[in-house]
Formats: structure tokens, sequence, C-alpha cells
């Protein structure tokens, strides 16, 4: 052992460690030895002392103004740090400035995406409404303009006199249309309702509302011997005709 | 330089008090400005480094460690590795740009030794200069012994008998300074 650390000592590496340039595997090693050889340690400490005192007898006396500097320059540093914390408070605030409008401008992506998928709706029911106006606008072309169209006046009886109306069938075709002209007011409470028994059956037509437009064909739908009947219900009206409210039939 | 107060000085640094730092100048300044000289060898550089050695000091406070070094030879490190950093900075600088030649000659008169240290100075005159030159070579220069036998072209064995004299001789004059330290202290 003793043998060991006279070795250690004949090297350089104890001096070597003193002024920090041994490479990490020595320093290892001499931190080691010293920590377990007191003869190791205590040769250490010697040589500190001895560093200590032979840089001390070269010492130079410091000019003046170079602690000011030295202090100015520790000051700076701990500027820089607040300066630092100040860029980083600045860099927090622009991060969540930014997170807030990705945050606005994704939300607004979202609202953007979804008005666009319902414009896109619109636009297909739009075309389906045409569609389906074209298509009942060309039957209705058709049944006007066809030779084999029967026309059929409408009167009201007692309960609606003034009602008029001209229903047009075409048996070739399989279309029938009503143009309602006259409507007696009802009161608030009360509308009229249109039926189609067809095949034995009781249709519901709807209601029929404003006649804002006399010019309008309303479709019925079609069956050999069908027979149409205006009502008068309550007001939203009803699930069944109320058949002592009939004002009008149209057998066609 | 009692080790109370290097421990007070250790302290301050670890809470990052300032105080510290006008401390350490005060009780090691002329000392490591002397380190510093006998590397860069120039007045100005070595108050450069000294600059720079103490915001290092400050900036790696955390880092000393009390059990693996004394104060001093920390600061020591420090200062020696500033003072070479910027030797090599200076000399990659003049290859690129005119050659600056530190040597010496130049700023010798600008610093002065400390009058309080005069009598240790005597001291250092006795040490033969045989022996200066490889306390210099160990202490300032970083060398190994033999590279410093290489370097001063002396036989190994000899490096190491001059450097355990040299030491001796050193350890002389510590004790002289100890003890005119202990003496100032009880006489302020």
């Amino acid at each position: 052992m003793k043998e060991k650390i006279k070795n250690f000592l004949d090297t350089d590496l104890l001096e070597k460690y003193l002024l920090e340039t041994t490479s990490t595997e020595e320093t290892l090693k001499v931190e080691r030895y010293i920590t377990m050889h007191p003869e190791v340690r205590n040769t250490y400490n010697e040589l500190q002392e001895n560093l200590e005192v032979y840089a001390k007898l070269h010492a130079l006396e410091t000019p003046e103004g170079l602690k000011d500097k030295v202090l100015y320059r520790i000051k700076q540093e701990g500027k820089a740090k607040g300066k630092f914390f100040k860029y980083a408070i600045a860099a927090s605030i622009a991060a969540f400035i930014f997170a807030g409008s990705s945050l606005f401008f994704y939300n607004q992506n979202q609202r953007l995406e979804d008005e666009k998928t319902m414009v896109t709706n619109q636009i297909k029911d739009l075309e389906m409404d045409m569609k389906v106006q074209l298509e009942d606008l060309r039957n209705q072309y058709i049944v006007l303009n066809n030779p084999n169209t029967k026309k059929f006046q409408v009167m009201g009886n007692k309960k609606a006199k003034e009602l008029k109306a001209v229903a047009y069938v075409n048996p070739v075709k399989q279309l029938s249309y009503i143009n309602v002209h006259n409507l007696p007011q009802l009161p608030e409470d009360q509308c009229y309702q249109m039926w189609a028994e067809v095949n034995g059956k009781m249709v519901n037509l709807g209601i029929i509302k404003q006649f804002d437009n006399k010019e309008q064909l309303l479709a019925l739908p079609y069956a050999d011997h069908a027979v149409s009947y205006i009502t008068i219900e309550q007001q939203g009206g009803n699930t069944t005709p109320t058949v002592q409210n009939i004002v009008a039939n149209i057998s066609y | 330089m009692s080790t109370l107060l290097e421990k007070h000085i250790v302290e301050l640094l670890k809470e990052r008090d300032e105080k510290a730092i006008s401390l350490l100048y005060d009780n090691y300044a002329d000392t490591l400005l002397g380190v510093a000289y006998k590397v860069v060898k120039d007045g100005d550089l070595a108050q450069d480094v000294v600059q720079e050695s103490f915001v290092k000091i400050w900036k790696k406070a955390d880092s000393y460690d009390a059990s693996k070094a004394k104060l001093f030879t920390w600061l020591f490190r420090i200062t020696r590795n500033t003072a070479i950093d910027k030797l090599r900075s200076i000399n990659t600088k003049s290859d690129k740009e005119i050659q600056i030649d530190v040597s010496d000659v130049y700023n010798l008169g600008v610093l002065t030794t400390r009058p309080e240290f005069m009598d240790v100075k005597e001291h250092l005159e006795k040490i033969e200069p045989k022996y200066k030159v490889v306390l210099d070579a160990l202490f300032f220069e970083g060398m190994t012994q033999q590279e410093a036998s290489d370097e001063l072209g002396i036989p190994l064995g000899t490096i190491k008998s001059r450097l355990k004299i040299g030491l001796r001789e050193l350890r002389k004059i510590y004790g002289t300074t100890m003890v005119l330290g202990i003496l100032l202290n009880l006489v302020s």
C-alpha cells in the first residue's frame, strides 16, 4: 500500500490536479486517492498552501478603479439576468398572444367551415327545391297545354259562396292541379284545408294559406274518380276532414 | 487569511451577495493580478483577466466545493485558466491581424509590487533562481515534472530534487508569513 501511494505521489497527477489540468479520468483517480489516503490528502493540502504562498509572493498592486470596474461588471451580470427575465416575460406574453390568436383563428376557421357546410347544404336544398319547382312548372305547363286536359269550375257551397276555383285534370298524364281564385274571409281561428280521396283513402293536402298569388296552381294527387274537398278547419289544420264543414268538392 | 473569512466569503457567494466579490477583491485581487500577469506578461491584459475572472467567479460560485479545494486554489484555477484563454485568443487574433508582441518588456513599470509583501519578496529573493524556475514551471506554467525536465533541459531527477528543496524553502517563508500574519492580526 505504501508503495502504491509513493508511486502515485511520484507521478505529477496531484500537481496537475492542483492546476486543474487533469483529464476527467485522472481527476476521479486523484480525488479517490485524496479521500482514501491521508498521506495524499496532506500532500495535496500542503501543495495548496504552497501554491497560495508562492502566488502571494508574486502579488501585484491592483490599480485604482479596477475594483469599481469589477463591481460594475458584477452588477451588469445581475442586470443581464434581469434583462433575461424581462425578455423571458416578453417572450411569454408573445407566446400567449400567439396561442390566443391561434385559438381565435382556429375557432374562426371552424366557424367558417361550419358556415361553408351550411351554405353547401342550403345550395343543395335550393337545387332540390328548384328541381321540384321546375318539375312542377313543367307539369303545370303540360297539364295546361294538353288538349286532353279537362277544366272544372269549382264553386263554393252555401258556407262559402264566394269560393271560386278551377281544377285541371289530365287523365293521360295522370296529373291534376287546382287554382283557387277566391276564398271568403274566415275568422282568425279558422282556416281552409284541402283533402283528396284517393282509392278510398282521405289524403291531407294541407292548409290553403293567404292567396297572395292567385295564379298559383296547387298539385292534386291523381287517381281515377278522385274527389277533392275544401273544408273549414280550426287554425293549424286537422288530421281528418270535418265533413259538415265541407265548402267545396271537386270530382275528377 | 483566516479560514473564518474564507467561510464567510463562500457563504456570501452561495447567497449571491455581491459583498462576496468586494471581500474577495480586497483579499485576493493583488495575488490574482500577479497570477494573471505571470501568464499573460502584460499589465493591461492581466487587468482584463482579473475582471473576467471575477465575473466567472461570480457566475460559477455554485460550483465551488470546499471539500475539494481551498478557496484560493479555486480562485487560482479560474484566474489561470482565464489568463491562458486570453493569451490563446490574443495569439489567434495576432495570427490573423497584426503581430502584438506580448513580452516582459511591455508595461512592466505599470504594475508595482505591494509594499506589505516586500518582506516576503525579500524571502523570495532568497530562493535561488534554479528553484524558482521549477516552482514557476509547476505552479504557473502548469508543466508536469517531465515537461519541465524537457523544457528546461534538466534531468527529471534534478527537477524532482529542486522542486522538493524549492517547496521546503517556500514552507520556511510560509511559516514566517503565517507568524507575521498572526502578529499583524493581533496588533490590528
